[in-house]
């Protein structure tokens, strides 16, 4: 099986070439960008799980402390100066009981990083005022040459987009194998990352012709050949 | 019964023709005696009848005592709600004839509020529904009054409920019934079963000795086959599709009006396709019915068929069940009836009379089909028939039992705990179970610890009740859930509705794609709320929709039932049509290798292009040898590593590898015993993955997942996730939760079938194995070797080598079709 141009695999990573730019694509769902130091990531869905216990769904709790941690690891692993989200970092505005919003107060606390985070269509005003200053938002998109990074992806005349929103995912079937596993998905203009969240779904796209795809295991990120034209 | 009542009910009978079966009087004495019981016999025998004449003899002799009583005095269950309204009519019928006065009226899914809300004031005496209206109707806080006068319960067609989580939901509801009315009788009606004794213990609870009565004498049934015509010409292995059409053509014509059932609904798809394009002039004359199709469709159907107007109607096991079709002089099974008891419920459909004898005329649709007809009447001849397990543990639905009265009035622990277990399905209930379900609906188990808002169920002055309306809400619409799975509706893009389809098959079309769905070519045209919008298409090539459920496992009783009329295939007189029809087919394999027979394991060891085939016959059905391969191929490539590709029909199994496998007829005794049977199938099989898929349902009924308000997709998004996605949180964040264990136990006992694997197993270990080395393919292999494509990969193959490999087939298939392109 041949690997598609341009990319190179390293253990749990895989680098690409991107607008010029060098990209490592991580198996933990994550995208790092070396040149500016920056790590990125999309659709966290902090509290999320707290959202559910509010409405009376018996999901357990961990899933918000654990993912900051995943993040924790990651900034200290590649020596990220700078985190940034795209989108849905947070669920929905936290309940009067609820104590996720301190534990994002203590994980800043301890983070080697500055955050800073696109505000995606869950990151909603309420949440926001409420949430710890050291947090820098972009209520729009942000260019950072040649990327614009944004929420919902879209081509943007002003750069090669990196978005997140969809969670993207596709199955792959083989052999009498078949499995489910979401995917970075770049398109000509724009590019979508996967759902950074443990307690959040996926949703299976239909990648284009040209369209480059990695589908990411659970120790890998393999580069899946182009659909045909 | 007294005189009187007794008068009037022979008048009435002889009006009609009819006069009084002794088991209805046997049925009817033991109800005014105040016994309880189960009455068994095949379709269309005055079953209903029986158990309806004493609550009436009962109201009869309270008129003439001048006694009145106000208020609900039966409940009727009926197992689904199409079935309502005709028992209702036959009820309500047979109540005014013999002067009760009663009003006999329905409530399901289907009734309108109003109806609702006068039957709440004013319940009528006798009541129609479904084991989930009846949930419903516990969950209301007035639940409790309105049965506190109840008398009598029957459960209409208790086989179809036993073994499912819906018979164990009714358990629950009549242990509480009987919690609030303590002197309330059960009774039962039931298709004849091999384990009716279980049947009635089950359900009639704490008061298991009831009385079993058997309805008239079995009718006699007469089993035959559609031969093909040219008898050498016979497919030496293959599939014969609908080349038996012209037959079955033949048949058809030649009655008044004919059933023609099939296993699957793709299969009812082609049969009406194919008996419209053989005979156009039956348009509008002939009918497709299956459980897919939108229910007022389904219902003019039916009443069309009662009316006599249909030439045939094609149909799945939609109509199994239900009231009687008159006109139906003949039933037409196409395929392997896989069960017994199957084939004899079908066959009751026609000569629907007690008494008359019915017929069902089988086609077969592949080869050793025939064989499967002559075991089945064989195995009926002898009365084999299959038995029916309850389940027991449901933890699901314990949780959304105790939700459901916690909601209607709420209970306290102690009682509750042995309410519940005087069911049979939790009399074995552990305590720590009964804390985990407790702690389970008012903390939401162990890893909620951390969310003060969460809650169910709360404990206020020693009793338990649900106090948030919205989570009343919500539950009350998670009662029906249990029996459905995830349907999406299918509609006209112009308006109107075709039915409903499973959201698995519509994800794997595409736009544009063509499907037969309800006897019409219909195209694609768009998604959206649960909804698939459709138009209709010119011709052109189609898929016709693969329901899921539909590929039923032979039955232990018939696969049994094979081996010896293969056995007696032996001998050269006495054979069944069928088997005569086989015997080249049979005298081919007895050439190449030898025929399997019950003291004996057939194997084979053939060398194909692909590599080395290695086929094993046990005959214990298709799911049984689906996880005897995989146990096979593990415990082979233990000691020399290998990749086999594995697949299974209901006959055998197939085990393909590069390299000839070291295998002889003691290696495959060792690798054939029972050993540690669970903890080997764990450790080789991704049961993971399998019980990700068991858990939907069980998340769903225990009130984990929530579906949302019909019409109000978006605004409980927030609240909205897959149950393959809790299934993980789960697993990492709360690993001692129950109902993980239950996904796990139900893929164990129900998916796998591990009782009847070990069972296979135990009986391998009693017979000779002999290997066969055939040159080629023998008749018994060619099946499995064509059915590969459904097969599955055994292999240690990292997660990275899984995705690689996928991903190299995927470029193997885009440059095909770029090159066709």
């Amino acid at each position: 099986m041949s690997v598609a141009c341009g990319a190179t695999a390293d253990g749990g990573q895989l680098a690409i070439e991107c607008a010029g730019e060098e990209l490592l694509l991580h198996h933990d769902r994550a995208l790092y960008w070396p040149r500016r130091r920056m790590l990125l990531v999309a659709d966290v869905h902090l509290g999320k799980e707290w959202a559910f216990g509010r409405a009376g769904l018996a999901v357990p709790g961990g899933a918000t402390e654990s993912d900051l941690g995943r993040l924790d690891t990651l900034v200290r692993s590649f020596g990220a100066e700078e985190l940034a989200v795209l989108g849905d970092f947070t669920h929905a505005p936290p309940g009067d009981e609820d104590r996720w919003l301190d534990h994002i107060g203590d994980w800043l606390h301890g983070i080697p990083a500055e955050v800073s985070i696109v505000a995606g269509n869950h990151d909603r005003p309420a949440t926001r005022q409420r949430m710890d200053r050291r947090i820098r938002w972009y209520p729009e998109s942000r260019l950072e040459r040649p990327f614009v990074l944004q929420h919902e992806p879209e081509p943007d005349p002003r750069g090669y987009g990196l978005g997140g929103h969809l969670h993207p995912a596709m199955r792959l079937r083989g052999g009498g194998d078949s499995i489910r596993l979401p995917v970075f998905w770049f398109l000509e203009r724009h590019a979508v990352l996967p759902a950074f969240g443990s307690f959040t779904g996926a949703r299976n796209v239909r990648p284009g012709a040209g369209d480059r795809v990695y589908a990411i295991a659970p120790d890998a990120v393999v580069a899946l050949p182009a659909a045909p034209r | 019964m007294n005189r009187s009542f007794e008068t009037r009910l022979d008048e009435w009978l002889a009006a009609g023709g009819r006069a009084l079966f002794d088991f209805q009087r046997e049925a009817c004495e033991a109800y005014l005696a105040g016994e309880s019981g189960l009455i068994h016999s095949p379709t269309g025998s005055g079953k209903s009848l029986a158990a309806w004449l004493g609550p009436l003899a009962e109201a009869a002799a309270e008129a003439e005592e001048g006694v009145s009583r106000a208020g609900l005095r039966i409940l009727w269950i009926t197992p689904l709600r199409a079935l309502a309204v005709d028992t209702r009519e036959n009820l309500a019928e047979a109540a005014e004839a013999l002067g009760s006065g009663w009003r006999v009226e329905v409530r399901s899914g289907d009734t309108s509020q109003s109806v609702r809300a006068r039957q709440r004031r004013q319940p009528p005496e006798a009541l129609i529904t479904t084991p989930e209206s009846l949930s419903v109707l516990l969950s209301y806080a007035d639940g409790a009054q309105w049965f506190r006068g109840l008398q009598a319960v029957v459960v209409d067609e208790w086989h179809e409920l036993l073994g499912t989580k819906r018979g164990v939901q009714l358990e629950l509801c009549l242990s509480r019934l009987r919690g609030i009315a303590p002197a309330l009788k059960t009774w039962g009606l039931s298709a004849t079963l091999a384990n009716l004794e279980e049947a009635r213990d089950v359900l009639l609870g704490p008061r298991g000795r009831g009385r079993l009565v058997r309805g008239s004498a079995p009718k006699s049934v007469r089993i035959r086959s559609v031969l093909p015509r040219t008898l050498e010409r016979f497919p030496w292995a293959g599939h014969l599709g609908i080349k038996l059409l012209p037959a079955v053509v033949e048949a058809i014509a030649a009655a008044n009006s004919t059933l023609l059932f099939t296993n699957t609904r793709s299969q009812a798809e082609l049969w009406f396709q194919a008996l419209v394009d053989e005979r156009p002039d039956w348009v509008g004359r002939i009918a497709l019915h299956h459980g897919s199709i939108d229910r007022k469709l389904r219902k003019r159907i039916e009443d069309a068929l009662r009316a006599g107007e249909l030439i045939c109607v094609v149909c799945t096991s939609s109509l199994d069940l239900g009231v009687d079709f008159s006109p139906v002089d003949r039933v037409l099974q196409v395929g392997s009836p896989k069960g017994v008891a199957r084939l004899l419920q079908r066959a009751g459909r026609s000569g629907h009379r007690p008494g008359a004898v019915s017929e069902v005329l089988c086609v077969p649709t592949h080869a050793f089909e025939l064989v499967e007809i002559a075991a089945a009447r064989r195995a009926a001849e002898q009365g084999r028939i299959e038995a029916r397990r309850p389940l027991t543990r449901s933890l699901d639905v314990l949780a959304q039992h105790l939700v459901t009265v916690a909601l209607g009035g709420g209970f306290e622990a102690g009682a509750m705990r042995d309410e519940v277990s005087t069911t049979h399905a939790f009399a074995g209930l552990t305590d720590a179970e009964w804390q985990w379900v407790m702690d389970f609906i008012t903390r939401g188990g162990q890893a909620l610890q951390g969310y003060p808002r969460y809650r169910r169920v709360e404990e206020i002055d020693g009793r338990y009740r649900v106090t948030d309306r919205g989570i009343g809400q919500r539950h009350r619409m998670g009662i029906g859930t249990i029996a459905s799975d995830t349907a999406m509706n299918i509609r006209w893009l112009t308006g109107g509705s075709l039915g409903t389809i499973e959201e698995s098959f519509i994800s794997r079309l595409e736009r544009g794609d063509r499907f037969l769905f309800a006897g019409r070519l219909v195209e694609l045209a768009q998604v959206r709320d649960m909804t698939a919008y459709v138009r209709r298409a010119k011709r052109g090539k189609r898929t016709v929709p693969r329901w899921q459920g539909g590929r039923m496992p032979l039955s232990t009783e018939l696969a049994d039932s094979v081996l010896e009329v293969l056995e007696a295939a032996q001998s050269a007189t006495g054979q069944p049509a069928e088997v005569t029809a086989l015997a080249g087919l049979l005298d081919l394999q007895k050439r190449w290798s030898r025929l399997p027979v019950p003291d004996e394991l057939l194997a084979e060891l053939t060398r194909t292009r692909e590599g080395w085939s290695l086929f094993l016959y046990p005959f214990a059905g298709r799911l049984v040898h689906e996880g005897l391969a995989t146990l096979l191929a593990w415990r082979l490539s233990r000691d020399a590593s290998a990749t086999y590709t594995l697949s299974a029909n209901d006959y055998g199994l197939e085990l393909l590898s590069r390299e000839p496998p070291a295998v002889d007829e003691a290696r495959l005794r060792e690798v054939l015993v029972p050993g540690d049977l669970e903890g080997d199938l764990l450790a080789c099989m991704n049961t993971s993955e399998i019980a990700k898929r068991r858990f939907r349902d069980i998340a769903r009924i225990a009130g984990l997942v929530f579906q949302g308000y019909p019409g109000r997709g978006k605004s409980t998004r927030q609240v909205q996730a897959s149950s393959g996605l809790i299934f993980d949180v789960l697993e990492r964040y709360d690993s001692g939760n129950l109902l993980l264990d239950q996904a796990r136990r139900e893929v164990l006992e129900n998916q796998l079938e591990t009782r009847r694997m070990r069972g296979a197993l135990e009986s391998i270990a009693g017979r000779r194995i002999v290997l066969e080395r055939p040159e080629r393919l023998t008749p018994l292999a060619f099946p499995l070797w064509a059915e590969r494509l459904q097969s599955q990969i055994m292999s240690s193959e990292s997660w990275r080598e899984r995705v690689v490999r996928m991903a190299a087939s995927l470029e193997r298939s885009a440059s095909r079709r770029r090159k066709s392109a």
